[in-house]
């Protein structure tokens, strides 16, 4: 597993997706200048500015690397040679997604420390009313990568299923934007507000609350651009989670991936 | 490959001809258009998916580059624009609610919902729901204060939100100032020490020359005051008019009112102006819930 | 117990509009350790499919398969396996020397070991030179040999290769028939797939046919080939003894010099001791056989029509 997990690696920079991340992060240069238009909140400003960046790169990432990996190894026929070497199916697709996921995390520590960067810029150019909390900086970027390593292991699932790479990608965002509303959709029907609807329709909403991951726990950035103080029992039930969360995917993944046919 | 070239010098060529009437359309195109749909919050709340500050923030931004591209087009016109208040308090509105944190939204929409909407109660609304979430901001209990004490002659609840301020800054002139306001005597001094920090803090030019205009304004208005009381205190009687005072000499030169308006003595003897302090006073601006405008 | 071992296997795929397509029906097969076996049939008989089903990667509807008596579904069967499939693909983002490094890490070898496998397998299929070169600009031919390579590194007791030519020019079917004659000799057990009956009769030991998911022969290359003679052709000098008693034999070509017969195999014990008697000299004599070609083509043949 942890050749395949090398292997994987070596695969994303070769494809020079790194560089990509480069490119896009250069976006990273403009921050301090469009922060600087705010009237009170500059600092602020830039953290929200380069944690969307990251946020929206690692998204990018995980939705393109995750609901293709699997998919681009059946289709360009190296599963053939692979899961023909005396290596389990399980293993495979874990050294799969451990790859994707470690690149995800070593994209968020290079883009993390851009961001820190622009914003110690930032904030000696036009000092802060409110602290930076860089620990709750470093949080939210760790929390963030763990979301999207979340929705890999979700986008692998669906790669597990699907023959084309449709449905892992378009099923992968579309599972990112629901993941972001359920507690939001939850809080709402079960408020008096949603009196109108029918009991089957909330019944449904309220189990598919259960089973579609919560990205919303993973959001940190409110916490790290106001210097807010941190739910550490509410990070540690996030982690939790996300522990269990991945746990349940990857093993109902790799059941699937080792049931498929090969053809 | 010469077809390729051709092509290509060709689409240039167009590209070209169509760039400059393109750009000038684009600038020309009125500006509430320039501010654009905003979908409802519910909306945005979807789609913003994690990037909710961000979203804020751009809606903010949206509302600023409004303001301040009219502030420039207004400076070089006789006929003023009026900005959209309404939108630009909705779009504020909604930024809050996607984050509730975002101090920009509250310190712009403090700065026209009060004296150019003459909104009090809409604005004090949206700085308590904000005080909820930056507890730690004085600014906002700063600027409720002054909305309670100055604009709704609310003198306990302005104490009160100056207390506030005091606790969370530290800062005795916060406290000092829960005293000053419980008077109505001394307020265009206040009003200009309120103005003249705000606008020394302010890095947005267009905002800045708000409080700029602002602050002329109400330095006209004091220097009426100073001429009134003189003219009281050597001539022991109540001047009628302020051209009155101007003839006699207690007011060179005449005061101008930034915003178009004519300074006036009410009956009983406050500083006021035709403007009501805001451009397009001489109108009815509607939606207004507050009480009279005269200044003493 | 043996190399390669089916017992039932069978495999049913579910094509278009539900139908069900019999891919391969009841296959009993056995392969002994150091057996070079070829696996015939022509496009689409389920040569691919077997393998498939011996590789694990896909499943028997029923039936099963064992690879040196471990049943195939472990994943741990294929520690004894160099495989090649058809039409290999390899993560072109690696150079055939880093995969090759890869595979043997696949089989736990040691650093030193492997170190030389790997230099001993890329100079053996002359990919030494590109051996550092990503392999997305490697051509067809050299990614075969890539296969090939990464079958050998680890030295197995078990090679099953799918169509192991194709892709190959001369050059190259010549250095894999060599590799393979070479692994016979060291005693290792080859199975491999093929629709080429030249490839089969220079190499292989036994030689199954399969035609439409189904064996149709099986047996030694040996017992094909004796099978096959159909005759034996006759040359006798002309003129020359009493050709006249060879008469009840026709003479298929006839000159001033010779006279050709040909004898079915069960009268050449008569006709040899007719040419005894009557003194006719023979100046050749040939063994004339169908060929592993035309048997093949017989098989599916009637393969086809049963």
């Amino acid at each position: 597993m942890k050749t395949i997990v090398a292997i994987t690696l070596k695969g994303i920079f070769r494809d020079k997706v790194f560089q990509g991340i480069m490119v896009t992060a250069l976006m990273f240069l403009f921050i301090p200048i469009f922060a600087s238009l705010s009237m009170r909140q500059v600092t602020e400003l830039t953290i929200t500015l380069s944690l969307s960046l990251i946020s929206f790169i690692l998204l990018l990432l995980s939705v393109f690397l995750g609901g293709t990996s699997l998919w681009k190894d059946i289709e360009r026929r190296y599963t053939f040679s692979v899961l023909g070497l005396p290596l389990s199916r399980r293993s495979y697709l874990l050294g799969r997604f451990g790859g994707t996921a470690l690149f995800v995390i070593i994209a968020a520590s290079v883009l993390g420390i851009a961001a820190f960067c622009v914003v110690a810029y930032s904030s000696s150019i036009y000092p802060s009313d409110r602290p930076i909390v860089w620990g709750s900086m470093i949080l939210c970027i760790l929390f963030d990568a763990l979301k999207y390593i979340l929705l890999i292991a979700f986008a692998f699932l669906l790669s597990t299923v699907s023959t084309s790479f449709f449905l892992p990608v378009f099923g992968t965002i579309a599972m990112f934007v629901t993941g972001g509303v359920t507690q939001q959709v939850y809080e709402y029907i079960h408020s008096p507000a949603s009196k109108t609807l029918s009991p089957f329709l909330k019944q449904t909403a309220t189990a598919l609350y259960y089973i579609i991951p919560n990205f919303g726990a993973f959001d940190l950035k409110l916490y790290a651009i106001y210097g807010l103080p941190l739910p550490a029992n509410g990070l540690l039930m996030t982690s939790a989670y996300f522990v269990v969360y991945v746990g349940l995917l990857l093993s109902v993944s790799s059941s699937i991936f080792t049931r498929r046919e090969m053809r | 490959m010469v077809k390729t070239v051709f092509a290509t010098l060709a689409c240039l060529v167009l590209y070209g001809i169509l760039i400059v009437p393109f750009t000038e359309y684009l600038h020309n195109r009125p500006f509430d258009e320039k501010m654009g749909y905003i979908p409802s919050v519910t909306a945005l709340r979807i789609v913003a998916a994690d990037h909710k500050e961000l979203v804020a923030a751009s809606l903010v931004s949206k509302v600023l580059m409004y303001f301040g591209g009219l502030s420039v087009k207004n400076e070089n016109d006789i006929l003023p624009i009026l900005p959209d208040y309404k939108r630009m308090s909705g779009i504020l509105h909604g930024a809050v609610k996607l984050d509730p944190y975002n101090m920009d939204a509250y310190y712009f929409a403090q700065s026209f919902l009060t004296w150019d909407v003459k909104q009090y109660k809409l604005a004090n609304d949206l700085l308590d729901y904000g005080m909820k979430y930056r507890t730690w901001d004085w600014m906002l209990p700063f600027f409720a204060g002054f909305n309670s004490a100055y604009f709704m002659k609310d003198y306990p609840k302005a104490a009160e939100y100056y207390k506030r301020a005091g606790e969370l800054s530290g800062s005795e002139l916060h406290f000092s100032l829960a005293g000053r306001y419980m008077q109505e005597s001394g307020q265009t001094e206040l009003a200009i020490s309120y103005l003249s920090a705000m606008e020394k803090g302010e890095r947005n030019p267009a905002v800045k020359k708000n409080y700029q205009i602002r602050l002329s304004a109400f330095k006209e208005a004091h220097r009426i005051e100073l001429a009134r009381d003189k003219y009281r205190q050597e001539r022991k009687a109540e001047p009628a008019t302020v051209e009155q005072l101007v003839r006699a000499g207690y007011l060179t030169p005449a005061p101008v009112d930034p915003y178009g308006g004519t300074f006036y003595l009410t009956p009983d003897g406050k500083v006021a102006t035709t403007s009501k302090f805001a451009f397009g006073g001489k109108k009815d601006n509607s939606q207004n819930d507050g009480e009279s405008h005269e200044r003493n | 117990m043996n190399a390669i071992e089916t017992v039932s296997l069978s495999k049913q795929f579910t094509g278009k509009k539900r139908a069900r397509v019999e891919a391969l029906k009841q296959l009993d097969l056995q392969v002994a350790p150091g057996e070079v076996f070829g696996f015939l049939g022509p496009n689409g008989a389920g040569k691919s499919t077997t393998i498939k089903l011996i590789m694990g990667l896909l499943r028997p509807t029923s039936g099963s398969a064992s690879i040196m008596g471990m049943d195939v579904a472990q994943a741990a069967s294929r520690r004894v396996v160099g495989f090649l499939p058809e039409n290999p693909a390899f993560y072109d983002y690696l150079s055939a020397e880093e995969y090759i490094r890869f595979v043997g890490s696949q089989f736990n070898m040691d650093a030193s070991l492997l170190n030389r496998r790997t230099e001993e397998v890329l100079k053996r299929l002359d990919l030494w030179e590109a051996r550092k070169r990503q392999m997305r600009g490697y051509s067809k031919g050299m990614v075969q040999r890539v296969g090939l390579a990464q079958t050998l590194v680890h030295d197995p007791e078990v090679y099953i290769l799918d169509e192991p030519m194709s892709g190959l020019d001369p050059i190259g079917r010549a250095l894999v028939k060599e590799i393979i004659l070479d692994l016979k000799k060291r005693g290792k057990c080859v199975f491999f797939s093929t629709h080429i009956t030249d490839d089969v009769e220079k190499v292989c030991d036994r030689v199954g046919v399969i035609v439409q998911g189904q064996l149709r022969a099986l047996d030694s290359v040996e017992n094909i080939m004796r099978s096959g003679i159909e005759g034996y052709l006759v040359q006798t000098r002309q003129h020359v003894g009493n050709q006249a008693a060879l008469q009840e034999f026709k003479a298929i070509r006839s000159n001033e010099q010779f006279v050709e017969y040909l004898v079915p195999v069960a009268q050449f014990q008569e006709f040899m001791a007719l040419v005894g008697e009557s003194s006719v000299e023979i100046t050749l004599l040939e063994t004339k056989r169908r060929d592993l070609e035309a048997f093949f083509l017989d098989i599916v043949e009637n393969g086809k029509s049963a």
